[in-house]
């Protein structure tokens, strides 16, 4: 039943919705292989500047054949880096999800079944947090972070999962209140069932259905979050990983001396996988969301009709 | 929402929602206050770490009063946002009021000018793609709202630059305005296309202008893209309606029915959706003001952070949160007045 | 829908019909005629002497607020400035006689009551940002003025009553806190930079903080007029937007902080060319001389003949900074070669392995070097990597990089947590002793551990000497010492850099020891 509310809609989906949810996911799973492979795919190391025998690479050369984007400042190759900012991305932003998921989740559960005065608290925490510019916020969340455990991956995660907390706890809370004014529930609940067992039946499978469509814009996000924290300065370190907001601020002062494929190709990947996600979250709420989503019109197909029984003529 | 709600009148929501935004407010300054007092780092070590003896530098500190009770530097905290007292910035003892006032200023030009660009981008557009759903017209406007939401606005910001900039010559690269335009302006609102048209300065507001163009486009576009997507959605929501139905049964024409009955319903919970992008537009133009040197509230943030200087960071982001607090307060009351169902 | 639309519509164009009425007016590129716009990445932290410490307020203040005595354009030496002569009565006594008819830019007398009150209140008012510990040898305690230190002798006379001998005090009295301003200014505060008044070429006239500020010619200046009327100094956030200013016109010079990238792709721009001077900024490698490895002098030693100076200099900097074989940079009186002399100007592998033999340590040395990313600037990463590339190929050492933040990393060096550390150094003035007692005293700032009675009794015996030929011989016993125990290896040092457009001449003329910007001597034709 639960895989069958994904993959039926999903099979029955037709046109422009079904395009959209299917280029999404061949992008995503592009870049998805790209990160789980990078030490294959890519031809050299994110960090390195010199071949086997010591030879550097050197300064942003321009692309050739031993370095199809060239090489950037600090004279390692541009592909490395892009390839490997993929892994990065994506190990940011699955902690993040995960981190959010892990804290919004059952507190936008408890908080909207149970409701009262936690419940009231709750909300005004995360609508004041919700109401901050979110960039801000993960600014200074990085900045305070990096002193105490280092700039990382782990400090960007938590950074921007703070900032999207909120938005999974309004969610879930918002569809809780609903779910749960249902009258099954109220049934289920007349009964005699244990609020757990209410919500771990009930609410629960009916909520999931909302998060991945909610993880998937929030991914998307994510990964513009990164790469604004990068451009500023707070993200990862270039010797401790590939991360395409940062690559993008040093090209910058290049793009004046005519170096251009030092921003060019992160800044494009930085816009393809966003895309990606994009299309892919944008494509899954066409086809689950019942408001918006088109039914493929079926033939209608009448059963077959039994075998006549002989009429018997009655004499008239 | 379920169950039966009696919907309150709009008074008694919108002293309910004030009383609940003073909380919000102090939860937002306490958390202010604590994320900077736990910072790493202080303003001396940051400026003139290195050029001091250790020892000289702790003597500063200890002058300074840093190392007093966090508990008593709280209140005072409160104690100053209660009377607009922020104090005056370590690094460069300007006022902190001034600052907000004076780049805060330079953020709002900013800003206003984005999003006019965001709504005539993106509400025509979303308009279009509603209407023609699933045509190449619909496709290639979402396609255009996501890529252009995806593209990081420094990417864009620094392409736009190179392009117009470097390539053609044809608008400035960085600043509000050329040096000797911003020595000559006679400044009293801060606004400079303002300013330049009080004073009747026309070529300050033809430099003005050039200098506004490359900044507002490239962030109004990043914008105008989710608002693609949102006024998309509202008219394909509204399409479905039943009064809809209804202007159709009656005989109007398609164009009709679009145009005065979707279209203006549609856009009607855009209004509420545009207090969500406030937040979006302010974050935006932090990266904004960076790529194009705009000396906005945004960028001397950054440069406080850098330096450290805590008095400064914590003025400028109580102004924010409170401004924020406030903005979505007044969305939430217009959009109780036009939709009852909201209020509790 | 339509009514609005037309409204909006005709909106647009009313204001389009504005901008174009505003063509044909100034272009807003570059000043015209007589005005000269310098464009930075570098922003003022105040105009008051008693509130800064840093080089950009500095920068105004020597053209805005000067001093008794400044540094001549070209030389090293203090000369009368404001006063018409100075002298040692003793080495802790110094006497300056004012010029005649001094006045302010706000039309006042300039008179030794103003003096006095200058610098008592930088001591007084002892700002977090001030310079009040530039005047430790005149004032015993900081925060603290008897009223005995600074003597007003008569209307024009002024007697320094010095703590204790300290030949470098002229040179003190020429950086930006010994800037002579009104008696008016406030005692215990610092004055709103906007109304800055001194005796300088120039006066302030506007300041727009984050934005620009501007300087016009001070008619009423006892000395020469400056070659042009007016100075827009402009602030950029970013140097790629600074660079594309200057490539554009937009502004006529650019000085700090273009990147080595940048000035590399200047120097074959159009309509422009780079100007380069000696500069007086430096970087170095410290060692502690308590931790491994440093603690042994033969590896010191080995470092020493390894490090690769030159390679540094054009791979990371693109030439914009040059070799430093003595902590006293070249350009100042008293600097010798004291490294090169030692161990060479090229990496000299087989000396160092000799060395390390000798001393019986095994290689290779495991060696953990700490560096700091944004403090020093984005190159700092390039820098140690480089290094480590060096040392690494010599086969004699093994290195490990580490790096942490400026906040963690300033107080983590002075205790005992970084056994080699990168760090750099910027001059208060262009003495020697002020590249040699912050390091190589005994209670120095690096907190190494260094300590060497001879270098202590040369350092008094220069600070208490007026003899110059006297000091310079202290001097090069010193740096010879420093280089043969090497707690500290200098790396490089800074030129002054800056990209200047066709047509405005005089920079090349102020790129000297002193760091100072001399507006005054920039013409444009």
């Amino acid at each position: 039943m639960r895989g069958g509310r994904f993959v039926a809609p999903i099979r029955e989906a037709r046109g422009v919705p079904k395009w959209v949810l299917w280029s999404g996911i061949v992008i995503t799973t592009f870049f998805v292989i790209l990160a789980l492979f990078a030490p294959l795919i890519s031809p050299y190391n994110f960090d390195e500047y010199q071949t086997a025998s010591g030879e550097r690479f050197g300064k942003q050369q321009p692309p050739s054949a031993e370095h199809p984007f060239g090489t950037n400042v600090l004279g390692t190759d541009v592909l490395a880096r892009v390839i490997y900012g993929a892994r990065t991305a994506l190990e940011v932003v699955l902690l993040a999800v995960f981190f959010s998921l892990l804290i919004g989740l059952p507190l936008g559960l408890m908080s909207g079944y149970f409701g009262g005065k936690q419940d009231r608290v709750l909300v005004l925490i995360m609508d004041s947090l919700f109401a901050f510019p979110y960039l801000l916020l993960a600014i200074v969340i990085a900045f305070l972070l990096s002193d105490k455990i280092g700039q990382g991956v782990f400090t960007a995660a938590i950074a921007i999962s703070v900032v999207y907390v909120p938005q999974y706890f309004r969610v879930v809370r918002n569809h809780v209140i609903s779910v749960r004014e249902e009258s099954y529930v109220e049934a289920a609940r007349a009964l005699g069932a244990k609020p757990g067992t209410v919500i771990r039946k009930y609410v629960l499978q009916n909520v999931i259905q909302s998060v991945p469509v909610i993880a998937t814009l929030n991914a998307a996000d994510a990964i513009l979050t990164l790469a604004a924290l990068g451009f500023l300065g707070y993200g990862i370190q270039p010797t401790d990983g590939a991360e395409w907001g940062y690559d993008l601020q040093r090209a910058i002062a290049d793009a004046g001396a005519g170096i251009w494929w030092t921003g060019l190709f992160p800044g494009l990947a930085i816009v393809a996988m966003v895309t990606g996600l994009t299309l892919l979250g944008e494509g899954l709420n066409d086809v689950l969301n019942p408001v918006l989503r088109r039914r493929a019109i079926q033939d209608v197909v009448l059963p077959a009709q039994p075998a006549k029984a002989p009429v018997e003529e009655v004499g008239v | 929402m379920a169950g039966g709600h009696h919907t309150t009148s709009l008074r008694t929501y919108a002293l309910t929602r004030l009383a609940l935004a003073l909380p919000m407010i102090w939860i937002l300054l306490t958390m202010v206050f604590v994320l900077l007092r736990v910072a790493p780092g202080d303003p001396i070590s940051a400026a003139l770490g290195g050029r001091l003896s250790p020892e000289q530098l702790q003597a500063r500190r200890e002058a300074a009063g840093y190392d007093e009770p966090l508990i008593k530097q709280y209140f005072e905290y409160l104690g100053n946002v209660v009377t607009l007292d922020f104090g005056e910035t370590i690094v460069d003892n300007r006022p902190v009021t001034e600052v907000i006032r004076q780049n805060g200023a330079a953020t709002l030009e900013l800003t206003i000018a984005a999003f006019l660009v965001s709504l005539a981008v993106g509400i025509p557009i979303g308009l279009l793609c509603g209407r023609y759903r699933d045509t190449p017209i619909d496709i290639a406007g979402r396609l255009f709202g996501i890529v252009v939401y995806a593209a990081p606005v420094f990417f864009l910001g620094f392409l736009a630059q190179i392009v117009f900039s470097q390539w053609l010559g044809w608008l400035p690269s960085s600043g509000r305005a050329s040096p000797v335009t911003t020595f000559d302006l006679n400044t009293t609102t801060n606004l400079y296309l303002i300013d330049s048209l009080l004073s009747l300065n026309f070529p300050a507001f033809k430099d003005v202008l050039e200098h506004l163009i490359l900044p507002a486009t490239t962030l109004g576009l990043v914008i105008g893209g989710v608002f693609i997507r949102l006024v998309r959605v509202n008219v394909l929501q509204t399409l479905q309606g039943d009064y809809i139905e209804a202007a159709r049964a009656r005989g109007l024409s398609e164009r009709n029915v679009v145009w005065h009955h979707a279209f203006k319903n549609a856009l009607v919970p855009v209004i509420t959706v545009i207090g969500l992008q406030v937040a979006l537009l302010l974050g935006g133009a932090v990266l904004t003001e960076q790529t194009f040197n705009w000396p906005g509230i945004g960028s001397e943030l950054i440069r406080y952070l850098n330096n450290r200087d805590y008095i400064a960071i914590q003025g400028i982001i109580t102004f924010f949160a409170v401004l924020v607090v406030i903005i979505s307060l007044l969305i939430d009351l217009v959009n109780a007045w036009v939709d009852p169902r909201v209020r509790y | 829908m339509g009514r609005s639309l037309r409204i909006l519509l005709l909106t647009g164009a009313a204001l389009l019909v504005l901008a174009a009425a505003g063509c044909g007016g100034d272009d807003g590129g570059g000043g015209g005629g007589g005005t000269i716009v310098h464009g930075t990445t570098d922003q003022p932290v105040s105009y008051d002497p008693a509130g800064s410490y840093d080089l950009p307020s500095w920068n105004v203040i020597y053209n805005v607020i000067p001093g008794l005595l400044s540094l001549p354009p070209g030389g090293n030496q203090p000369e009368p400035a404001l006063a018409e002569s100075c002298v040692f009565d003793n080495p802790s006594t110094y006497t300056c006689k004012l010029r005649d008819g001094l006045k302010f830019s706000d039309g006042t007398d300039l008179t030794a009551e103003d003096v006095k009150a200058s610098f008592d209140r930088v001591n007084r008012i002892n700002d977090t940002n001030g310079p009040s510990s530039l005047f430790a040898s005149l004032y015993k305690e900081a925060g603290k003025v008897t009223g005995q230190e600074v003597e007003v002798v008569d209307d024009r006379t002024v007697t320094f009553h010095l703590n204790k001998p300290d030949a470098t005090w002229p040179f003190i009295m020429t950086t930006g806190g010994g800037g002579i301003v009104p008696s008016e200014y406030p005692a215990n505060k610092l004055q709103p930079d906007a109304s800055a008044v001194g005796d300088g070429p120039y006066k302030l006239a506007e300041y727009k903080p984050g934005e620009q500020t501007v300087l016009e010619k001070n008619d009423d200046y006892y000395g020469d007029t400056p070659k042009n009327d007016r100075v827009i100094i402009q602030y950029f956030d970013k140097s790629s937007a600074l660079k594309l200013a200057v490539e554009n016109g937009e502004v006529d010079l650019a000085y700090r902080n273009l990147t080595p990238t940048e000035i590399e792709d200047l120097r074959s721009a159009d309509g422009l060319s780079v100007v380069e001077g000696n500069g007086t900024e430096i970087r170095y490698m410290v060692f502690n001389t308590k931790l491994a490895p440093g603690k042994d002098l033969a590896v010191r030693k080995a470092a020493a003949y390894i490090i690769d100076r030159q390679a540094i200099a054009d791979n990371v900097y693109n030439g914009t900074v040059q070799p430093l074989y003595s902590m006293v940079p070249q350009g100042i009186a008293g600097h010798i070669d004291a490294f090169k002399t030692m161990y060479g100007a090229t990496p000299n592998k087989a000396k160092a392995q000799q060395a390390l033999q000798a001393a019986g340590v095994k290689t290779p040395v495991q060696a953990e070097i700490w560096w700091t990313p944004s403090h020093y600037g984005d190159s700092s990463a390039d820098e140690y990597a480089e290094i480590k590339r060096a040392f690494d190929g010599s086969g004699l050492f093994k290195v490990q990089l580490k790096s942490t933040e400026w906040d963690q990393y300033s107080e983590a060096y002075a205790e005992d947590q970084y056994p080699i550390f990168q760090l750099g150094w910027f001059p208060d003035y262009p003495d020697p002793d002020n590249y040699l007692t912050p390091f190589y005293s005994t209670d120095n700032f690096l907190k190494n551990h260094y300590s060497n009675k001879e270098v202590d009794r040369l350092l008094a015996d220069q600070k208490a000497s007026t003899d110059q030929a006297h000091r310079e011989q202290d001097f090069r016993r010193i740096q010879t010492i420093a280089a043969q125990e090497v707690p500290i290896i200098p790396i490089w040092q800074g030129k002054q850099i800056a990209a200047v457009r066709d047509g405005i001449t005089g920079v090349d003329q102020t790129f000297d020891p002193s760091f100072q910007f001399r507006y005054w001597l920039i013409e444009k034709s």
